[in-house]
């Protein structure tokens, strides 16, 4: 269900992006709790259209900071291009309360050591997650590793250099420029260069061990930065279960396109309270049938990155033919993407929690 | 056994007697965070430590994570000890008898003749013996069960009654380590540690550098937390008697000696010019093993030279230069003009009476000995859990 919220702010962190401030109702305070690491889904109306987007949450849950997502421009993007220059203080946009299952468990008791690493816009939820652990966890220190383009595309460089300050022994941050500007007007780029690749990876590692032995990693940048910080710590020989992934789009083709479907396999989803007895045409996902049927299912980026789908497959077989948001464990428990999901049985049945 | 007899609070029968101590091992020693060694002494992947923890022994090995892991040091197949003492930059651990191997996360990766001997074995089913593994304040501390407690937890409300040293930044010099054997059971070591009846009397010609009648002290937890100022010659005139440079964050307003025990078996020892840490590991109901390994600011040998000459110098005429009972024996412990030969002495002298008949105590100080009765209370809790 989307509310309508007003904007009670907006600023520019770096001249492409836009950093938007959410007024939530007391009525609606509650159900807005989230997670760091979480994010929105929000309708937009771009000349007409409706347009539905994820944007992680920037803001930090533990410090009574008001909800804040920052937007970045993509090149020939619909939305993120609308948002940074059309948006005005005092817009109404419609948004789904907070979710997504990227997010760091905050125990005021831990003893832990968090290790960050985010490219680009990738460090909206990594700084919610970071200021979370400052502040909410009190025992435990967090090491981030954090990658852009040049000097100016540094999104909350002032921010991240502040709270250096405020948690001298609690945070360590380490800046990458893939294309430093060799002279900028007043500075000379004097720190880290190169991608966060195999090589930085475990360079950053072995230069900021843990301190608490506890770990957790937590990755947020492009799809293909995301695989191979992943395959580097596990090759570290991290486990899997510490590595947390969350991913802001993917190229539509990497997907699996050989899955055997079943023809007008019957479906029985459970939704809102409500029951539906559907059938599912060749070729179509699961999310598109429910859609069709007017059953108002949640969704999000239709591609299989974003988790707002998620469902549980109670009976019979189905496979995705893409799936960036859901981890070993949430497979293990049978849940599934709706938006990638096609049908493997005659028969299934399916229920979102 | 007579088990009126106490000391005050726990029966003589714990300082003596082998059932007790077993169980003590079984009890506490099984089952608490222990001092196991600096962060630097693992310093790279593969590099390991070992550690006993009441009748466990325990490996720490750092991965190529750079995260620490601690295994139980005992072979899945057939219970040997797989490794030895310390070791460097290993890239599996294998048991020395039949070859059994496990990758740095203690997973088995081989296992000889496998095919012929062991063909329904599933490798990847067995994994060495999980335990805790942590760093708190530049040490390490492991804990036998895999699922313990967080070691801020376990010391939670001590940080702030410590000094305000960064162990981690000072420098161990080599040969500085002090090891001994003390004949005496490992709370009688303890009980001399957070003694503050005896600071005044038994070392009352060598740490008097301190003011002891001002001293703080309390328990946090099962933890004991001591403070004392500097006595006011040696304040005043701390650049010329410290005989090693001034710890930096040792500012005016920190300044004094934190001396806590931190439960069940390690004192610390932070002073104006020094950290410490006083490591006692029983090996039986009347011999403990104690390691002190210290560390200071870095210097030079130059800079370290001038600074013990000139505190040499001044010490004599500023402090007095008296031992306890003073003859030149140079065997007489109580004449060695060193506070630690003073505790193992009386510590020594103490165990010597606790199967003699007669022994009992027949009072303890109200306020300085109230440290000893309460760490007994503390022991007496364990035990009965
Ligand atoms: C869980 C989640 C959280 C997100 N959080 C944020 C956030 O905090 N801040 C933020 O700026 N964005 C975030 N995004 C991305 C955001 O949802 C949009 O995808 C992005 O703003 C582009 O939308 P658009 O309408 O401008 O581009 P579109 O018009 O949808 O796409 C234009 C072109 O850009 C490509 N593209 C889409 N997204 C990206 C991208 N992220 N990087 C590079 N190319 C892309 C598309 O493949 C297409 O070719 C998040 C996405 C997800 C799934
Ligand atoms: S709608 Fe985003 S994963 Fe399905
Ligand atoms: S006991 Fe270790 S290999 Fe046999
Ligand atoms: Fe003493």
């Amino acid at each position: 269900m989307f509310h309508k919220i007003k904007i009670s702010n907006i600023n520019h962190p770096i001249k492409d992006a836009a950093t938007i401030r959410f007024d939530i109702p007391n009525h609606l305070y509650e159900q807005f709790n989230y997670h760091p690491g979480q994010h929105l889904i929000i309708k937009f109306n771009v000349e007409g259209k409706e347009a539905r987007r994820s944007y992680s949450l920037n803001s930090c849950p533990h410090n009574n900071e008001a909800l804040e997502v920052t937007i970045k421009r993509v090149k020939g993007g619909l939305v993120s291009n609308f948002a940074n220059d059309k948006l005005k203080v005092g817009d109404e946009l419609e948004i789904m309360i907070p979710q997504g299952r990227f997010y760091a468990d905050i125990n005021k008791d831990a003893y832990k050591t968090y290790f960050l690493f985010a490219a680009g816009s990738g460090i909206t939820p990594i700084i919610s997650i970071l200021k979370s652990v400052l502040y909410a966890s009190p025992n435990s220190v967090v090491n981030l590793f954090y990658g852009n383009a040049h000097q100016d595309s540094i999104i909350f460089r002032d921010k991240l250099e502040n709270l250096k300050k405020e948690f001298p022994q609690r945070l360590e941050i380490v800046h990458t420029l893939s294309e430093p500007k060799v002279w900028t007007s007043w500075e000379q780029w004097k720190g880290k260069k190169g991608r966060i690749d195999t090589e930085n990876v475990e360079w950053f590692i072995n230069n900021y061990p843990p301190i608490a032995q506890s770990t957790e990693y937590y990755i947020c940048g492009p799809g293909a930065m995301n695989t191979s910080i992943r395959k580097t710590l596990m090759d570290l020989g991290i486990p899997k279960e510490l590595i947390h992934i969350e991913q802001f789009g993917g190229k539509k083709d990497d997907g699996n396109n050989d899955i055997k479907a079943i023809d007008n396999a019957q479906l029985k989803a459970t939704l809102n309270g409500k029951q539906f007895d559907l059938i599912i045409p060749n070729g179509k996902t699961i999310l598109q049938v429910l859609k069709e049927a007017d059953s108002n299912p949640p969704f999000s980026c239709e591609s299989g990155v974003c988790g707002t789908c998620a469902c549980k497959l109670k009976s019979g077989k189905a496979e995705m033919k893409s799936n960036m948001a859901l981890e070993d464990k949430d497979l293990n428990k049978g849940i599934i993407l709706a938006c990638q999901a096609l049908p493997t049985s005659e028969n299934i049945e399916i229920v979102f929690e | 056994m007579d088990t009126k007899r106490k000391m005050p609070i726990l029966p003589v029968e714990a300082y003596i007697s082998e059932e007790w101590f077993d169980k003590e091992q079984e009890i506490i020693f099984g089952n608490s965070w222990q001092f196991a060694g600096l962060t630097e002494d693992i310093q790279d992947p593969g590099d390991y430590i070992t550690v006993q923890c009441g009748h466990q022994n325990i490996v720490i090995v750092k991965g190529r994570d750079q995260r620490l892991r601690a295994f139980h040091n005992l072979c899945r197949h057939r219970g040997t000890q797989l490794l030895r003492a310390v070791g460097k930059k290993q890239k599996a651990l294998t048991c020395p008898y039949h070859d059994w191997t496990y990758d740095l996360s203690g997973q088995l990766i081989s296992v000889p003749e496998k095919e012929e001997e062991f063909p329904d074995l599933e490798l990847d089913k067995i994994c060495l013996h999980k335990a805790s593994v942590d760093i708190w304040r530049g040490m390490l501390w492991v804990h036998p069960k895999p699922d313990a407690e967080p070691i801020t937890k376990w010391f939670e409300g001590c940080w702030e009654y410590l000094g305000p040293h960064d162990p981690t930044r000072l420098i161990e010099y080599p040969d500085t380590i002090y090891e001994k054997v003390i004949n005496a059971n490992w709370k009688i070591v303890a009980e001399n540690y957070i003694d503050v009846y005896h600071l005044s009397h038994l070392h009352s010609n060598t740490l008097n550098m301190y003011d002891h009648a001002n001293a703080k002290y309390g328990f946090v937890g099962d933890h004991y937390m001591f403070w004392e100022p500097l006595a006011k010659v040696y304040h005043d005139n701390l650049d010329k008697l410290s005989p090693t440079k001034r710890i930096k964050e040792m500012t005016d307003e920190y300044i004094g000696a934190y001396v806590p025990w931190l439960f069940p078996n390690t004192g610390l020892s932070e002073t104006d010019s020094s950290w410490s840490v006083f490591h006692t590991i029983p090996l039986a109901p009347d011999r403990t093993k104690v390691v002190v390994r210290s560390k200071i600011e870095e210097m030079t040998d130059w800079e370290f030279y001038k600074k013990s000459a000139k505190s040499n110098m001044s010490w004599h005429g500023l402090m007095g230069g008296e031992t306890k009972y003073g003859n030149d024996d140079p065997n007489d412990p109580m004449a060695t003009g060193d506070f630690m030969a003073e505790d193992v002495y009386a510590c020594e002298q103490q165990q010597k009476s606790l199967k003699n008949p007669l022994f009992s105590v027949a009072a303890t100080a109200l306020k300085g000995e109230s440290t000893v009765r309460t760490f007994q209370g503390i022991v007496e809790k364990w035990m009965s859990k």
